[in-house]
């Protein structure tokens, strides 16, 4: 009964409401459209032109949308320069959904408010205020910070260290995980030194592993080690979204298409995501100035070059992301 | 003698009156915005400052300076207007309130970065504002032990202050002893620094206020009136005539008058945190300034302490 009713209800929440989760089409899962270093907003020598931000996102979404894309996915979070009013407009101007995150991360990206609060000693917020915090971001609708709330978030995000998690991360991994668990929506991951311990802290408030993605899975040495494969063992997907990006800490594409096809064959082909993690305006951080469409360009071919079908193709791009992003049950 | 520089441009230091020199229109912990629970309508914060700020100015108050650093909720063009509607001068700082309080962009900024960003605000202005900053804002961070990026915020703050002529104001005066010494390397003197918070309930028995002034440092007992007597004190309360004796301690037997400011670090209407009931700027004349009076300080000595002392001090020294 209940399962019937989510299906029929199946949805998924964009910043200009809910939408049918079968019309997301190609889904472009992790991608960043404006990213400001928490801080950067204020610094003397950044000026955020808001005309030229729309124009640079619309033309990128635009050929997104012009090589067959349907979702762009901002994971940027609640504090990384999140814009509803900006999104939005994009999303009504060029016809894209457009999906907006909540969440945090890493420590170093916290504001004092749950570093270091008002109070004597100055205890890091517990994982319990987190969810309350993320939670209401879906409940009641993502902030414009001081000023009102807007269409709920369509993911959770967060991030570890990249020296290995802190204590307060593993309160922001439990809260998020309960923020998810509570309202339905999926939790993304990025992992700082081990994918499955991290992974461990969120599976272990009881969200099922099918609502987790695990990100940077694509990096050197989660491939080395298998990690992929293991993850996907374990019911999570897979998040393989630095497609196009050819540095020393990540695999490269060539790689990227042999790591595809094995996890295929491993059976796991309903837990692969493919994204670029391309940042479309950025401040205070260095771009990644990938098209949106990357992963369909350039990356289909070659997938499809190594023998993969056009089903899980289809599987990859649109399915996986639609069954993931579609917002379950929650538990109140 | 002056100037100094106000949200509504600078002004000769003549015109400043009687000057709360640490003071919040509102002060809230970055991310704290993202908490609804704290939101308020422009329609409450204005009907919950401007009252505030009009009886300061009723009751002769001329010079309201805002310790709110950058990423704290600091809002200059909202200063402006209860600046231009009250008739009180606002003075905005530049800089942190501590290293905590310092969001990831400025964290991992270098020291030559920092004071870029503060003498770009001092001399051009904070944002697209217009109005610039007349004062810096350093601190330490909880912990009680300046942290790295602390000792970088205080190295920046004193290249921009021997730049641009404008002061440093700390938040605590704990651990002073590094704090001295990079004002001594990057050739800031002392007396244009004014360490802050020498008074309150968790901070007093640690904050070496006679060593620092007897180095020339000025001294700022900044947290008048939060007192344990309140019905609900926050955890940097003390008893209020703890405080007081402290004060009239420092300005008489220990001889540092001339070195001292004093101010009650209010908030307006508060950001992120719930304030605390009762408590404003007009603490220095409901209550501060009569017990003075009460125990035997005289006329010219209260214009000492509210009015040459902070003039001096804020006024651009270059």
């Amino acid at each position: 009964m209940a399962d019937a009713h989510a299906h029929l209800s199946a949805a998924v929440n964009t910043v200009l409401g809910t939408v049918p989760a079968d019309s997301l089409g190609v889904v472009a899962i992790h991608e960043a459209l404006l990213s400001v270093l928490p801080g950067a907003q204020y610094a003397y020598d950044i000026t955020l032109d808001q005309a030229k931000i729309f124009d640079t996102l619309a033309s990128k979404l635009r050929a997104f949308k012009a090589a067959g894309g349907g979702t762009v996915v901002d994971n940027t979070g609640m504090f990384h320069g999140r814009d509803l009013p900006l999104l939005e407009s994009l999303a009504r101007a060029t016809g894209v959904n457009i999906i907006a995150s909540t969440g945090m991360g890493p420590e170093e990206n916290l504001g004092g408010y749950f570093l270091t609060p008002q109070t004597n000693p100055p205890t890091p917020w517990p994982a319990d205020k987190f969810a309350d915090l993320l939670a209401q971001e879906i409940t009641d609708g993502m902030v414009i910070p001081r000023l009102e709330r807007r269409a709920p978030a369509g993911l959770v995000i967060t991030e570890a260290d990249a020296h290995g998690i802190t204590p307060t991360e593993v309160s922001l991994f439990q809260g998020s995980a309960r923020a998810a668990l509570r309202t339905g929506v999926a939790l993304s991951v990025r992992w700082g030194t081990d994918a499955h311990a991290e992974l461990a802290h969120v599976l272990g408030e009881g969200l099922e592993s099918n609502r987790v993605i695990v990100a940077n899975l694509d990096r050197a040495d989660a491939v080395a080690e298998g990690v992929p494969a293991t993850v996907a063992a374990k019911g999570a997907y897979v998040a393989l979204d630095h497609v196009g990006q050819n540095d020393g800490s990540y695999i490269d594409d060539a790689a990227r298409v042999t790591l595809v096809t094995e996890l295929i064959a491993a059976g796991h082909a309903d837990r692969i995501l493919l994204s670029s993690n391309a940042i479309g305006v950025a401040a205070g951080l260095t771009p990644v100035t990938l098209p949106y469409e990357f992963v369909l360009t350039e990356f289909v071919p070659a997938l499809r070059a190594a023998g993969v079908s056009d089903a899980d193709v289809q599987q990859i791009l649109v399915d996986n992301p639609r069954d993931v992003l579609t917002v379950r049950g929650g538990k109140a | 003698m002056g100037k100094v520089n106000t949200v509504l441009g600078p002004v000769a230091t003549e015109t400043l009156g009687l000057i709360a020199f640490h003071e919040h229109i509102g002060y809230g912990m970055p991310g704290s915005e993202l908490d609804s629970k704290w939101w308020k309508t422009p329609e409450q914060k204005y009907e919950e400052t401007v009252p505030k700020l009009r009886a300061f100015h009723e009751y002769g108050g001329g010079t309201f300076v805002d310790a709110t650093g950058i990423c704290n909720g600091r809002d200059l063009d909202y200063y402006k207007s209860l600046s231009a509607k009250t008739g009180v001068h606002i003075v905005a700082s530049t800089g942190f309130v501590g290293g905590d309080t310092a969001l990831a962009h400025f964290a991992h900024a270098s020291v030559e970065y920092l004071a870029d960003q503060f003498i770009h605000e001092i001399t051009v202005g904070i944002g697209n504002s217009g109005a610039k900053a007349g004062i810096i804002k350093v601190g330490v961070s909880r912990g009680g032990r300046m942290t790295d990026l602390d000792k970088r915020i205080y190295r920046a703050a004193a290249r921009a202050a021997k730049l641009t002529g404008v002061a440093v104001m700390t938040h605590l005066a704990i651990d002073a002893e590094p704090a001295i010494e990079i004002f001594g390397e990057e050739g800031l003197p002392l007396d244009r620094v004014v360490f802050g918070h020498v008074d309150d309930g968790v901070n007093h028995d640690k904050s070496k206020d006679t060593w620092i002034a007897s180095l020339g440092g000025r001294i700022g007992f900044d947290t008048f009136g939060y007192e344990t007597e309140l019905p609900d004190p926050p955890f940097w309360a003390r008893p209020r005539k703890d405080r007081l004796d402290h004060f009239l301690r420092f300005i008489g037997e220990q001889g540092y008058l001339g070195q001292v400011l004093a101010s009650a670090d209010a908030n307006c209407s508060p950001l992120g945190w719930p304030g605390v009931k009762g408590h404003t700027v007009n603490y220095i004349f409901e209550d501060l300034i009569p017990d003075l009076r009460a125990a035997g300080i005289d006329e010219a000595t209260i214009t000492t302490i509210f009015v040459d002392n902070p003039a001096d001090f804020l006024t651009l020294h270059n």
